[in-house]
Protein backbone atom coordinates (compact mmCIF):
# COMPACT_ATOMS: atom_id res chain seq x y z
CA UNK A 1 0.00 0.00 0.00
CA UNK A 2 1.66 3.35 -1.18
CA UNK A 3 1.08 5.95 1.21
CA UNK A 4 -0.12 9.12 -0.93
CA UNK A 5 0.62 12.44 0.32
CA UNK A 6 -1.19 15.48 0.12
CA UNK A 7 -0.43 16.58 -3.50
CA UNK A 8 0.04 20.40 -3.50
CA UNK A 9 -2.40 22.97 -4.85
CA UNK A 10 -2.62 23.66 -7.94
CA UNK A 11 -0.83 26.84 -9.43
CA UNK A 12 -2.87 29.69 -9.71
CA UNK A 13 -3.81 31.44 -12.63
CA UNK A 14 -4.57 34.59 -12.60
CA UNK A 15 -7.62 36.17 -12.08
CA UNK A 16 -7.84 38.80 -15.29
CA UNK A 17 -11.10 40.81 -14.14
CA UNK A 18 -9.30 41.37 -11.01
CA UNK A 19 -7.90 44.98 -11.76
CA UNK A 20 -6.60 45.03 -7.83
CA UNK A 21 -3.26 47.72 -8.44
CA UNK A 22 -0.87 46.99 -6.18
CA UNK A 23 0.52 50.48 -6.00
CA UNK A 24 -1.43 53.35 -7.44
CA UNK A 25 1.24 55.36 -7.73
CA UNK A 26 3.22 52.37 -9.87
CA UNK A 27 -0.02 52.11 -11.99
CA UNK A 28 -0.05 56.25 -12.62
CA UNK A 29 3.60 55.63 -13.29
CA UNK A 30 3.14 53.44 -15.75
CA UNK A 31 0.64 55.56 -17.61
CA UNK A 32 2.51 58.25 -17.89
CA UNK A 33 5.73 56.16 -19.45
CA UNK A 34 7.85 57.54 -16.62
CA UNK A 35 11.61 57.30 -16.17
CA UNK A 36 13.41 56.86 -13.07
CA UNK A 37 13.58 54.80 -9.55
CA UNK A 38 10.67 53.80 -7.06
CA UNK A 39 11.81 53.26 -3.55
CA UNK A 40 9.62 51.01 -1.54
CA UNK A 41 10.44 49.47 1.80
CA UNK A 42 11.28 45.84 0.76
CA UNK A 43 12.63 47.15 -2.55
CA UNK A 44 13.44 49.50 -5.57
CA UNK A 45 12.37 49.23 -9.24
CA UNK A 46 13.80 51.22 -11.77
CA UNK A 47 11.53 51.76 -14.77
CA UNK A 48 12.19 52.76 -18.16
CA UNK A 49 9.17 54.60 -20.31
CA UNK A 50 7.09 53.08 -17.77
CA UNK A 51 8.56 49.48 -18.27
CA UNK A 52 10.33 47.69 -15.19
CA UNK A 53 14.12 47.50 -16.34
CA UNK A 54 15.71 46.13 -12.87
CA UNK A 55 14.58 45.20 -9.53
CA UNK A 56 16.48 44.91 -6.49
CA UNK A 57 15.56 43.84 -3.06
CA UNK A 58 17.59 43.14 0.15
CA UNK A 59 15.15 39.46 0.63
CA UNK A 60 16.37 38.45 -2.74
CA UNK A 61 19.68 37.10 -4.27
CA UNK A 62 21.11 40.02 -7.22
CA UNK A 63 21.79 38.61 -10.69
CA UNK A 64 25.35 38.42 -9.36
CA UNK A 65 24.72 35.81 -6.83
CA UNK A 66 22.76 34.04 -9.11
CA UNK A 67 25.06 33.88 -11.98
CA UNK A 68 28.52 32.88 -9.53
CA UNK A 69 26.89 30.92 -6.77
CA UNK A 70 27.32 27.64 -9.28
CA UNK A 71 30.11 28.97 -11.21
CA UNK A 72 28.25 30.08 -14.54
CA UNK A 73 30.32 32.99 -14.02
CA UNK A 74 33.61 33.51 -12.29
CA UNK A 75 33.32 36.18 -9.61
CA UNK A 76 35.99 38.27 -10.77
CA UNK A 77 34.31 38.69 -14.32
CA UNK A 78 31.39 40.26 -12.49
CA UNK A 79 33.08 42.25 -10.17
CA UNK A 80 34.83 43.43 -13.54
CA UNK A 81 32.19 44.38 -15.32
CA UNK A 82 30.66 45.91 -11.80
CA UNK A 83 33.49 48.24 -11.39
CA UNK A 84 33.42 49.49 -14.98
CA UNK A 85 29.64 50.24 -14.63
CA UNK A 86 27.25 52.30 -12.56
CA UNK A 87 24.69 49.94 -11.03
CA UNK A 88 24.36 45.38 -11.81
CA UNK A 89 21.84 46.39 -15.14
CA UNK A 90 24.50 48.62 -16.90
CA UNK A 91 27.26 44.97 -15.53
CA UNK A 92 24.73 42.46 -17.17
CA UNK A 93 24.74 44.97 -20.48
CA UNK A 94 28.38 44.79 -20.31
CA UNK A 95 28.24 41.45 -19.82
CA UNK A 96 26.01 40.23 -22.55
CA UNK A 97 28.26 42.84 -25.18
CA UNK A 98 31.28 41.01 -24.09
CA UNK A 99 29.90 37.85 -25.03
CA UNK A 100 31.34 36.12 -22.23
CA UNK A 101 27.69 34.50 -21.10
CA UNK A 102 25.65 33.01 -23.66
CA UNK A 103 22.47 35.78 -24.29
CA UNK A 104 19.73 33.23 -23.51
CA UNK A 105 21.68 32.43 -20.14
CA UNK A 106 21.97 36.22 -19.04
CA UNK A 107 18.19 37.29 -20.21
CA UNK A 108 16.93 33.94 -18.15
CA UNK A 109 18.54 35.03 -14.92
CA UNK A 110 18.00 38.27 -15.65
CA UNK A 111 13.95 37.77 -15.76
CA UNK A 112 13.99 35.21 -12.80
CA UNK A 113 16.04 38.22 -11.08
CA UNK A 114 13.37 41.13 -12.21
CA UNK A 115 10.56 38.60 -11.05
CA UNK A 116 12.06 37.72 -7.66
CA UNK A 117 13.10 40.64 -6.49
CA UNK A 118 10.05 42.54 -7.51
CA UNK A 119 7.92 40.04 -5.43
CA UNK A 120 9.41 41.65 -2.41
CA UNK A 121 9.52 45.38 -3.50
CA UNK A 122 5.61 45.20 -4.05
CA UNK A 123 5.07 43.31 -0.62
CA UNK A 124 3.04 45.20 1.50
CA UNK A 125 4.49 47.99 3.26
CA UNK A 126 3.98 50.03 6.04
CA UNK A 127 5.73 53.07 4.33
CA UNK A 128 4.74 54.67 1.51
CA UNK A 129 6.99 54.26 -1.66
CA UNK A 130 8.80 56.91 -2.99
CA UNK A 131 9.59 57.62 -6.92
CA UNK A 132 12.36 60.13 -7.61
CA UNK A 133 12.36 60.70 -11.61
CA UNK A 134 15.64 60.41 -13.26
CA UNK A 135 17.04 59.99 -16.54
CA UNK A 136 19.63 57.13 -16.05
CA UNK A 137 17.17 53.85 -16.55
CA UNK A 138 16.87 53.07 -20.18
CA UNK A 139 15.20 50.33 -22.48
CA UNK A 140 18.39 48.41 -22.90
CA UNK A 141 19.41 45.11 -24.79
CA UNK A 142 18.12 42.74 -21.66
CA UNK A 143 14.03 42.36 -21.88
CA UNK A 144 11.63 44.83 -19.62
CA UNK A 145 9.05 43.92 -17.80
CA UNK A 146 5.49 45.62 -18.55
CA UNK A 147 4.65 46.82 -14.87
CA UNK A 148 1.30 45.31 -15.45
CA UNK A 149 2.57 41.76 -15.75
CA UNK A 150 5.01 42.49 -12.90
CA UNK A 151 1.84 43.26 -10.64
CA UNK A 152 0.27 40.34 -11.75
CA UNK A 153 2.59 38.18 -11.74
CA UNK A 154 3.21 38.92 -8.11
CA UNK A 155 -0.13 38.33 -7.04
CA UNK A 156 -0.61 35.55 -8.49
CA UNK A 157 2.54 34.44 -6.61
CA UNK A 158 1.32 35.84 -3.57
CA UNK A 159 -1.92 33.27 -3.90
CA UNK A 160 0.42 30.37 -4.56
CA UNK A 161 2.38 30.66 -1.28
CA UNK A 162 -1.11 31.07 0.94
CA UNK A 163 -2.51 28.00 -1.00
CA UNK A 164 0.54 26.15 -0.05
CA UNK A 165 0.57 26.93 3.50
CA UNK A 166 -1.41 30.03 4.82
CA UNK A 167 1.18 31.13 7.52
CA UNK A 168 3.45 33.43 6.25
CA UNK A 169 5.75 33.16 9.45
CA UNK A 170 8.32 31.35 7.75
CA UNK A 171 8.88 33.63 4.91
CA UNK A 172 11.11 35.95 7.06
CA UNK A 173 11.91 34.29 10.46
CA UNK A 174 15.01 31.82 11.05
CA UNK A 175 14.17 28.79 10.55
CA UNK A 176 14.29 25.77 12.64
CA UNK A 177 13.69 21.87 11.65
CA UNK A 178 10.92 20.43 12.81
CA UNK A 179 10.35 17.19 13.68
CA UNK A 180 7.54 15.98 11.30
CA UNK A 181 6.23 12.57 13.99
CA UNK A 182 5.25 15.10 16.51
CA UNK A 183 2.19 15.95 14.17
CA UNK A 184 1.76 19.30 13.04
CA UNK A 185 -1.57 20.46 11.88
CA UNK A 186 -1.82 19.37 8.51
CA UNK A 187 -1.73 21.29 5.23
CA UNK A 188 -5.73 22.07 5.58
CA UNK A 189 -5.92 23.20 8.62
CA UNK A 190 -9.16 22.15 9.55
CA UNK A 191 -8.14 18.54 9.27
CA UNK A 192 -7.92 16.40 12.16
CA UNK A 193 -4.42 15.12 13.60
CA UNK A 194 -5.32 11.51 12.02
CA UNK A 195 -3.16 9.12 9.80
CA UNK A 196 -3.73 11.92 7.42
CA UNK A 197 -0.80 14.28 8.96
CA UNK A 198 1.25 10.99 9.01
CA UNK A 199 0.95 10.60 5.62
CA UNK A 200 1.41 14.55 5.11
CA UNK A 201 4.54 13.76 6.96
CA UNK A 202 5.34 11.17 4.78
CA UNK A 203 5.76 13.05 1.65
CA UNK A 204 9.23 12.49 0.54
CA UNK A 205 11.23 15.54 0.36
CA UNK A 206 12.20 16.55 -3.61
CA UNK A 207 16.19 17.18 -3.97
CA UNK A 208 15.59 20.63 -4.16
CA UNK A 209 13.58 21.00 -1.02
CA UNK A 210 16.30 18.73 0.21
CA UNK A 211 19.23 21.06 -0.35
CA UNK A 212 16.90 23.89 1.76
CA UNK A 213 16.11 21.08 4.83
CA UNK A 214 20.04 20.76 4.72
CA UNK A 215 20.31 24.76 5.66
CA UNK A 216 18.10 24.52 7.97
CA UNK A 217 19.80 25.36 11.01
CA UNK A 218 17.89 27.85 13.66
CA UNK A 219 19.98 31.25 12.27
CA UNK A 220 19.09 31.54 8.47
CA UNK A 221 15.98 32.82 7.23
CA UNK A 222 14.59 31.72 3.79
CA UNK A 223 16.64 34.59 2.14
CA UNK A 224 19.99 33.68 3.84
CA UNK A 225 19.04 30.11 2.38
CA UNK A 226 18.14 31.03 -1.42
CA UNK A 227 21.79 33.44 -1.22
CA UNK A 228 23.61 30.81 0.59
CA UNK A 229 21.78 27.91 -2.71
CA UNK A 230 22.63 30.62 -4.98
CA UNK A 231 18.61 30.49 -6.08
CA UNK A 232 15.72 32.93 -6.37
CA UNK A 233 14.02 34.09 -2.92
CA UNK A 234 10.89 32.72 -3.87
CA UNK A 235 11.65 29.59 -5.37
CA UNK A 236 13.00 29.31 -2.13
CA UNK A 237 9.58 30.30 -0.66
CA UNK A 238 7.89 27.74 -1.99
CA UNK A 239 9.87 25.19 -0.72
CA UNK A 240 9.81 26.52 2.78
CA UNK A 241 6.04 26.78 2.70
CA UNK A 242 5.39 23.26 1.30
CA UNK A 243 8.33 21.92 4.17
CA UNK A 244 6.43 23.97 6.94
CA UNK A 245 3.07 22.37 5.60
CA UNK A 246 4.68 19.13 5.71
CA UNK A 247 5.50 19.74 9.06
CA UNK A 248 9.34 19.24 8.32
CA UNK A 249 10.58 22.77 9.48
CA UNK A 250 9.21 25.73 11.61
CA UNK A 251 10.06 29.59 12.23
CA UNK A 252 11.60 30.00 15.61
CA UNK A 253 9.16 30.96 17.94
CA UNK A 254 9.68 34.86 18.80
CA UNK A 255 10.82 35.57 22.44
CA UNK A 256 7.15 35.75 24.01
CA UNK A 257 7.16 39.54 25.03
CA UNK A 258 4.68 41.46 27.13
CA UNK A 259 1.44 41.13 26.32
CA UNK A 260 -0.58 44.30 24.10
CA UNK A 261 -2.89 45.83 26.30
CA UNK A 262 -6.48 45.09 25.91
CA UNK A 263 -8.25 46.68 23.69
CA UNK A 264 -11.05 49.29 24.99
CA UNK A 265 -13.96 46.93 25.43
CA UNK A 266 -16.66 47.47 23.17
CA UNK A 267 -14.83 49.53 20.51
CA UNK A 268 -13.63 47.29 18.17
CA UNK A 269 -16.27 44.72 17.91
CA UNK A 270 -19.33 46.69 18.22
CA UNK A 271 -18.84 48.48 15.23
CA UNK A 272 -20.99 46.69 12.43
CA UNK A 273 -18.32 47.56 9.39
CA UNK A 274 -15.63 46.34 11.43
CA UNK A 275 -17.54 43.17 12.31
CA UNK A 276 -18.76 42.86 8.89
CA UNK A 277 -15.06 43.28 7.66
CA UNK A 278 -13.46 41.07 9.94
CA UNK A 279 -15.92 38.66 9.44
CA UNK A 280 -15.34 38.76 5.36
CA UNK A 281 -11.74 38.65 6.33
CA UNK A 282 -12.28 35.51 7.95
CA UNK A 283 -14.64 34.10 5.24
CA UNK A 284 -12.09 35.09 2.42
CA UNK A 285 -9.22 33.38 4.65
CA UNK A 286 -11.02 30.43 4.57
CA UNK A 287 -11.35 30.04 1.17
CA UNK B 1 23.74 33.42 -29.91
CA UNK B 2 20.14 33.19 -29.25
CA UNK B 3 18.00 34.79 -26.84
CA UNK B 4 14.70 33.62 -25.49
CA UNK B 5 13.15 35.27 -28.34
CA UNK B 6 15.07 34.01 -30.90
CA UNK B 7 15.11 30.47 -29.53
CA UNK B 8 11.45 30.23 -29.32
CA UNK B 9 10.43 31.83 -32.91
CA UNK B 10 12.79 29.26 -34.36
CA UNK B 11 10.89 26.84 -32.36
CA UNK B 12 8.16 27.82 -34.46
CA UNK B 13 9.91 27.02 -37.85
CA UNK B 14 9.53 23.12 -37.00
CA UNK B 15 6.86 22.00 -38.59
CA UNK B 16 3.19 21.95 -37.29
CA UNK B 17 4.17 24.05 -34.64
CA UNK B 18 1.48 26.02 -33.28
CA UNK B 19 2.78 28.07 -29.86
CA UNK B 20 5.71 27.56 -27.62
CA UNK B 21 6.95 29.31 -24.36
CA UNK B 22 9.62 29.52 -21.92
CA UNK B 23 8.17 28.33 -18.87
CA UNK B 24 9.39 28.60 -15.04
CA UNK B 25 8.08 25.23 -13.54
CA UNK B 26 8.29 26.26 -9.78
CA UNK B 27 6.37 29.74 -9.97
CA UNK B 28 3.97 28.74 -13.44
CA UNK B 29 5.32 31.90 -15.21
CA UNK B 30 5.61 32.29 -18.61
CA UNK B 31 8.99 34.24 -19.44
CA UNK B 32 8.21 34.25 -23.39
CA UNK B 33 5.78 33.05 -25.36
CA UNK B 34 5.17 33.09 -29.18
CA UNK B 35 2.30 31.72 -31.51
CA UNK B 36 -1.10 30.25 -30.17
CA UNK B 37 -1.57 28.80 -27.03
CA UNK B 38 -4.49 25.98 -26.43
CA UNK B 39 -7.18 28.48 -25.21
CA UNK B 40 -5.92 31.50 -26.45
CA UNK B 41 -3.98 32.33 -23.17
CA UNK B 42 -0.48 31.78 -22.57
CA UNK B 43 -0.82 32.28 -19.07
CA UNK B 44 -3.16 29.79 -18.52
CA UNK B 45 -1.16 27.20 -20.59
CA UNK B 46 1.97 28.03 -18.82
CA UNK B 47 0.87 27.08 -15.30
CA UNK B 48 -0.66 24.01 -16.44
CA UNK B 49 2.32 22.98 -18.23
CA UNK B 50 3.88 23.83 -15.29
CA UNK B 51 2.06 21.69 -13.07
CA UNK B 52 2.84 18.93 -15.14
CA UNK B 53 6.23 19.39 -15.19
CA UNK B 54 6.92 19.69 -11.60
CA UNK B 55 5.34 16.51 -11.02
CA UNK B 56 7.71 15.11 -13.31
CA UNK B 57 10.82 16.72 -11.88
CA UNK B 58 10.27 16.02 -8.50
CA UNK B 59 9.32 12.34 -8.31
CA UNK B 60 12.10 9.98 -7.92
CA UNK B 61 10.09 7.36 -10.50
CA UNK B 62 10.85 9.75 -13.53
CA UNK B 63 14.70 11.20 -12.48
CA UNK B 64 17.76 9.45 -14.29
CA UNK B 65 20.20 7.16 -12.36
CA UNK B 66 22.77 9.18 -12.29
CA UNK B 67 23.31 12.34 -10.16
CA UNK B 68 25.30 14.44 -12.80
CA UNK B 69 22.42 13.82 -15.01
CA UNK B 70 19.20 16.19 -14.94
CA UNK B 71 16.15 14.25 -13.53
CA UNK B 72 14.19 14.77 -16.67
CA UNK B 73 14.53 15.48 -20.15
CA UNK B 74 10.92 15.57 -21.42
CA UNK B 75 7.63 15.08 -20.93
CA UNK B 76 5.59 14.28 -23.93
CA UNK B 77 1.39 14.78 -24.22
CA UNK B 78 -0.38 13.26 -27.30
CA UNK B 79 -4.12 14.05 -28.07
CA UNK B 80 -6.37 13.38 -30.71
CA UNK B 81 -5.30 16.58 -32.45
CA UNK B 82 -1.75 17.65 -31.13
CA UNK B 83 1.41 16.95 -29.31
CA UNK B 84 3.06 18.75 -25.92
CA UNK B 85 6.31 18.73 -25.75
CA UNK B 86 8.03 19.80 -22.61
CA UNK B 87 11.73 20.29 -22.72
CA UNK B 88 13.46 21.16 -19.34
CA UNK B 89 16.49 23.54 -19.54
CA UNK B 90 19.50 21.96 -17.88
CA UNK B 91 21.34 25.25 -16.83
CA UNK B 92 24.82 25.69 -15.10
CA UNK B 93 22.51 28.39 -12.42
CA UNK B 94 20.25 27.12 -10.33
CA UNK B 95 16.30 28.06 -12.10
CA UNK B 96 13.75 25.47 -12.67
CA UNK B 97 12.50 26.40 -16.79
CA UNK B 98 11.57 24.21 -19.41
CA UNK B 99 10.73 24.81 -23.44
CA UNK B 100 6.82 24.27 -24.17
CA UNK B 101 5.90 23.56 -27.67
CA UNK B 102 2.61 22.42 -29.46
CA UNK B 103 2.30 20.69 -32.41
CA UNK B 104 -0.28 19.93 -34.23
CA UNK B 105 -0.50 16.29 -34.57
CA UNK B 106 -1.03 16.55 -38.65
CA UNK B 107 1.80 18.85 -39.66
CA UNK B 108 3.89 17.73 -36.51
CA UNK B 109 7.04 15.38 -36.74
CA UNK B 110 7.32 14.35 -32.68
CA UNK B 111 9.90 12.93 -33.05
CA UNK B 112 12.18 15.52 -34.82
CA UNK B 113 10.31 17.88 -32.94
CA UNK B 114 11.82 16.65 -29.50
CA UNK B 115 15.58 16.81 -30.87
CA UNK B 116 15.48 19.93 -32.00
CA UNK B 117 13.91 21.20 -29.12
CA UNK B 118 16.66 19.45 -27.38
CA UNK B 119 19.19 21.46 -29.18
CA UNK B 120 17.26 24.47 -28.95
CA UNK B 121 17.41 24.64 -24.94
CA UNK B 122 21.11 23.44 -25.14
CA UNK B 123 21.84 26.43 -27.75
CA UNK B 124 19.54 28.89 -25.23
CA UNK B 125 21.87 28.34 -22.47
CA UNK B 126 25.23 27.44 -23.86
CA UNK B 127 25.24 29.45 -26.70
Amino acid sequence: MTVVGTPPPALPVRDKGAGRALSPMLTRLAEERATGVLVREHGVLHLAEGRVVHAESPLAPGLDVLLTAHGTLAATAWQQAAARTTGPLLAAELLLRSGVLPTGALELCHLDALYDAGYFALAPSSTPGRFRYDSTPRLGPLPSVPVVALERETLRRRLLLHRLWPDPAADTAPLIRADPAAGRAPANPAGPTTPATQAASATPVTPRQRAVLDRVDGVRTATDIARNLGRQAFHTLVDVRRLTAAGQIAPLPTAPSAPPPPPPLGQVTTDPDIALLKRLRDALEAL
Amino acid sequence: MPGIDECLLEAMRLPGARGAALVDWTSGLALGAVGEAPGGDHETTAAEAAELARMAAEHGTFAAGGDDLPPVEDVIISNGDSYHLLRFVDTSFDSSVFLHLWLGREEGNLALARIRLGEMAARLVLG
